[in-house]
């Protein structure tokens, strides 16, 4: 044997470390017998093996070494601990309180975590979020610099040629096409973007190259692409066309494929094309000229310092660009980085992110911060009143030798103890129930990064938190009890305390913002829901048309149609497309949303005429009309809006009507003043019809049909106006949901808090109730004697909670939706209400208990 | 005293213990049982259930010179009590007299 013959090391050790001393020798001998007998039989690799399965195997409590200090805080902690666990038991009821109350909080708090960390994390997977800046720009619109994510067409290619220090430039454009592989066939958007793009924005490729986007022929499928249009096999190397306009086809080569997108994204995309296919789909567009906007530029810098160099060199752009445009005059530029895009998005207009989840940044922290204070006040109450059922150990404790502090670290050790219990049925919670939920809904990742540690210790953070916070006063109360009054039975608890009375009212006021706030948000939901848009949502139907010969080849077959009341074409479509243009008038220039229609548009959409005319058809002069909304006129405060003059590009146009206000998007978006203008025949992008009531289904059914048999090669377009807000809708119907089970997590924390202390405040008074009954009182006696004790402070909870509720949850809401609700008291009247309600029923119960209790089991002393 | 309980294989260690005699320590007893009953028994059950029937008071026992094939170290010897003899007798005893009771024709009619 060339190896020499040892015990292996750290198995050994191990076996040291766990076996007691005076065992050692005897079990680890016959170990080592059985090893140097196993090394002559199998040898020494297998000896090894067996030996260490024999440590394992011997790691047993005969051989474990039992703890030394038995006189050290071990002992005492364990000690808590047995009494911790025997209180709990003994009182099952407030610890069940105790315990759920604060695991709903903690679950919340864990949802609410989990929420924005996911928020914080779009669009952050990128390899150079901190060096890729998307360029923005700023235009002063009435004295207020708006910023703006788009950008001037020619800038990216002379931000490349001019600076050294950027590393990379990538434009991004979108356009739509028709895309086609055998006989999928689908409308899609395409996103046309320079090669850099892939080296920018580090998506992951599942097959091919990032590289192939030098190619002009080449194209990147998005993941759900791929299986759209080739099912679960590679398909680099395949050919798909793209249809652009109807007319223009181009095949495309498959060169790469991405890999499922990080849930946390925003920018991301379907197809990528070298940028200067926009040559072939957009032909017109013109990459030289300062008037064109491409959707986005973003450029790579890795040092920041140069970064300000090139920020001050954009002044010539700028001047290049104030020439030829000055209705966009652009006063200043800006940098973004892809790491900051997503949550400053809301303060940038027309760029390729979005920030959705303002709501959830402002509601959900509120909540969780709300469920966790009244959970904690919820136990701080019970903690002081069924202290006082433990008088008498902590009576004794004193007596042996305790000292305050010893009390106060039981006390909080014990709170502890709780809170982590809480904590881990919390997280249950969370993960089982709390979380899918919520995520079914917010479209966030449905289960917990078991592995991100910055949860875990959020987690720890939040439980030593109410651990603390919750434990330290009822601490502090219990460990002031002066012994010799304990003995003597006259400590005085809970209701004599000021300081409970004002826990209680504070507990109680939280609970009436907590069911405000979800009153209010049902009621804003409920409105909001109802509202009317200005203009007739059902019974409308559109169909989107490539060009004019396909619009005039539908109309033809839809005007067969006796369900058809009246139809009408237009370039732009409520709820679907508009464009923005700046008005100018005498004093001043004006940006506004721009419809283009035709002269039907107005009657086939049912949008109401405050005063003058809607549009005339086939008149040349008509072409010189535009029609405005309600808010323009406000906001230009024009006294005689009819034949006011505006010029839009030098051209002059007379205001010829003016519409009530509608919404043209879904109440999140403020309304935005609108002119209408004529649109041309030739630029009929949308057909619109006004259906005889329930024939909506018929009719569409019947212009699919006629559509698949006029037009096979191209996918239909269309649908009922209704459906244009249904992710809308959706999103109400959520937000009902959500907050209905916000609002029950509070009620029952409330009533289950105010059980639990109602509870207890009588038991302990068990003894005088008793006597009164005996001395014949009788059930309204009782009642009232225990409600008034809850009265004032009931009051005061209402007084001050409800006012508080509605000043914050209407400013919250004001956060959210540019119209809201007029909101009355009415919410938070209710709110008070259900408070009150869920008040005198729990105490009710008690009443009713005492009343039938029977006074000799009160008075019995054993 | 209340009745003494002996597991299925304690009752195997003890046997074990009294075969050996002076020389039953865990790894001899292992192996004794390993051959005997022809299965394999680690060496770790084996202690386990030794510690346990010396504080039951059923075995006694003292610590032995070092020796090398153990690395200089002592091993512990196993002897039986009186009362294990008692505990052991008793089992034996109980197990003869249930087996007695149990009619031929039941084996009979387990066959068929």
């Amino acid at each position: 044997m060339s190896r020499k013959v040892t015990i292996p090391r750290i198995p050994h050790a191990f076996f040291k470390w766990y076996c007691k001393q005076e065992k050692y020798e005897e079990i680890h001998g016959d170990l080592e017998e059985f090893f140097y007998e196993r090394v002559e039989v199998v040898g020494l690799a297998k000896a090894r093996l067996f030996y260490i399965w024999n440590v394992i195997r011997c790691f047993q409590p005969y051989a474990w070494k039992i703890p030394q200090s038995q006189n050290s805080n071990i002992v005492m902690f364990r000690n808590y601990f047995k009494t911790s666990y025997r209180s709990m038991i003994k009182n099952p009821l407030s610890s069940f309180i105790n315990v759920f109350g604060l695991a709903v909080a903690v679950g919340v708090c864990m949802v609410a975590y989990s929420f924005m960390d996911f928020d914080y994390s779009i669009d952050r997977f990128h390899e150079y979020k901190d060096e890729v800046y998307l360029t923005t720009f700023y235009v002063d619109r009435e004295g207020t610099e708006e910023q703006y994510g788009k950008t001037p067409a020619p800038l990216g290619e002379m931000l490349r040629q001019d600076f050294s220090s950027i590393k990379k430039v990538t434009r991004v454009h979108d356009g739509s096409a028709v895309m086609k592989h055998g006989d999928n066939v689908f409308h899609e958007s395409i996103r046309y973007v320079d090669p850099d793009f892939l080296e920018m924005f580090t998506f992951p490729l599942k097959w091919g190259s990032s590289s192939s986007l030098t190619d002009l022929n080449s194209i990147i499928l998005s993941a759900e692409a791929s299986v759209k249009y080739f099912g679960s096999e590679n398909p680099i190397g395949k050919d798909i066309k793209a249809i652009f306009n109807d007319t223009e086809i181009k095949t495309f080569k498959v060169a790469g494929v991405a890999d499922e997108f990080p849930k946390a994204h925003i920018i991301g995309f379907d197809f990528l094309v070298n940028f200067h296919n926009l040559s072939i789909s957009n032909p017109s567009f013109d990459l030289t000229d300062w008037k064109g906007m491409v959707n986005a530029t973003f450029i790579q810098v890795e040092d920041v310092a140069n970064l300000e160099v090139i920020a001050s060199g954009m002044e010539k752009y700028r001047k290049l660009q104030n020439e030829v445009e000055q209705d966009w005059a652009i006063t200043a530029f800006n940098f973004v980085t892809v790491h900051d895009l997503h949550l400053g998005s809301a303060e940038i207009r027309e760029d390729i992110s979005y920030d959705g989840s303002q709501e959830g940044r402002i509601a959900l922290p509120f909540i969780a911060v709300f469920i966790l204070a009244l959970a904690c006040f919820n136990y701080i109450n019970i903690a002081i009143v069924s202290s006082t059922k433990r008088l008498k150990e902590i009576g004794l404790r004193k007596v042996i030798g305790a000292n305050k502090r010893l009390v106060i670290v039981q006390f909080l050790a014990e709170n502890l103890f709780v809170t982590f219990l809480a904590g881990i049925l919390g997280f249950f919670l969370a993960a089982t129930v709390f979380l899918p939920w919520f995520a079914a809904f917010a479209d966030i990742a449905n289960e917990f990064n078991l592995l991100d540690g910055n949860m875990w210790l959020f987690m720890i953070g939040v439980l030593m938190f109410t651990g603390v916070v919750s434990g330290i006063y009822p601490a502090f109360y219990i460990s002031k009890f002066d012994v010799i009054k304990i003995f003597k039975g006259t400590v005085k608890f809970g209701t004599k305390n000021t300081l409970t009375k004002v826990f209680l009212s504070v507990q109680l006021m939280l609970a009436c913002v907590g069911i405000t706030f979800a009153v209010m948000f049902a009621q804003n939901s409920a409105y909001q829901a109802k509202r009317d848009w200005g203009y007739k949502q059902k019974e409308t139907l559109y169909i989107n048309v490539p060009d004019r010969s396909v619009y005039e080849q539908m109309k033809a077959a839809v005007e067969q149609n006796p369900d058809v009341t009246s139809l009408a074409g237009s370039k732009n479509h409520l709820g679907k497309t508009s464009t923005t243009t700046i008005v100018h008038l005498p004093a001043r220039q004006y940006e506004v949303r721009e419809i283009a229609v035709g002269s039907s548009y107005f009657e086939t959409m049912g949008i109401e005429l405050e005063e003058g005319r809607f549009f005339e058809e086939y008149k040349e002069s008509e072409r010189k009309s535009i029609v405005v909304n309600q808010l323009f006129v406000e906001n230009l405060a024009l006294t005689e809006p009819i034949g006011a003059q505006v010029k839009i590009d030098s051209i002059r146009y007379d205001i010829v009507g003016v519409s009530k206000n509608f919404h043209f998007n879904n109440f999140y978006y403020e309304n935005l003043p609108t002119i209408f203008t004529v649109a041309e025949q030739e630029d009929y992008r949308y057909l619109t019809m006004q259906v005889r009531k329930g024939a909506e289904q018929n009719t569409y059914e019947s212009i699919q049909t006629e559509w698949s048999q006029l037009f096979p090669e191209t996918p239909f377009q269309g649908g009922y106006q209704e459906d244009v807000w249904i992710g809308f809708y959706e999103d109400l119907g959520v937000m009902k949901k959500f907050t209905r089970a916000i609002a029950i997590v509070f009620v029952l924390l409330a009533s289950l808090g105010l059980y639990g202390l109602v509870k207890l405040n009588i038991s302990g008074r068990i003894r005088e109730f008793s006597i009164r009954k005996t001395l014949g009182a009788n059930v309204k006696n009782l009642a009232k004697n225990i409600f008034s004790q809850y009265v004032l402070l009931s009051i005061i909870a209402v007084v001050f909670g409800a006012p508080l509720g509605h000043i914050m949850i209407t400013a919250m809401i004001d956060m959210m939706f540019p119209e809201p609700r007029p909101f009355g008291f009415t919410g938070a009247a209710i709110s008070a209400i259900i408070l009150v309600f869920v008040l005198i029923l729990v105490i009710s119960t008690q009443v009713r208990k005492v009343s039938r209790a029977n006074p000799v089991e009160g008075l019995k002393v054993e | 005293m209340g009745r003494t309980y002996l597991g299925e294989f304690e009752e195997l260690v003890l046997l074990t213990v009294g075969i050996l005699y002076e020389d039953a320590y865990a790894v001899a007893i292992t192996k004794e049982i390993t051959k005997q009953s022809e299965r394999s028994v680690n060496v770790s059950a084996v202690h386990k259930s030794l510690y346990r029937l010396e504080k039951k008071g059923m075995l006694k026992s003292k610590l032995s010179d070092p020796e090398s094939k153990r690395g200089g170290k002592r091993k512990r010897l196993f002897t039986i009590t009186p009362f294990g003899k008692t505990a052991l007798d008793e089992s034996m005893d109980l197990r003869m007299k249930m087996r007695k009771q149990i009619p031929e024709l039941a084996f009979k009619l387990q066959i068929v």
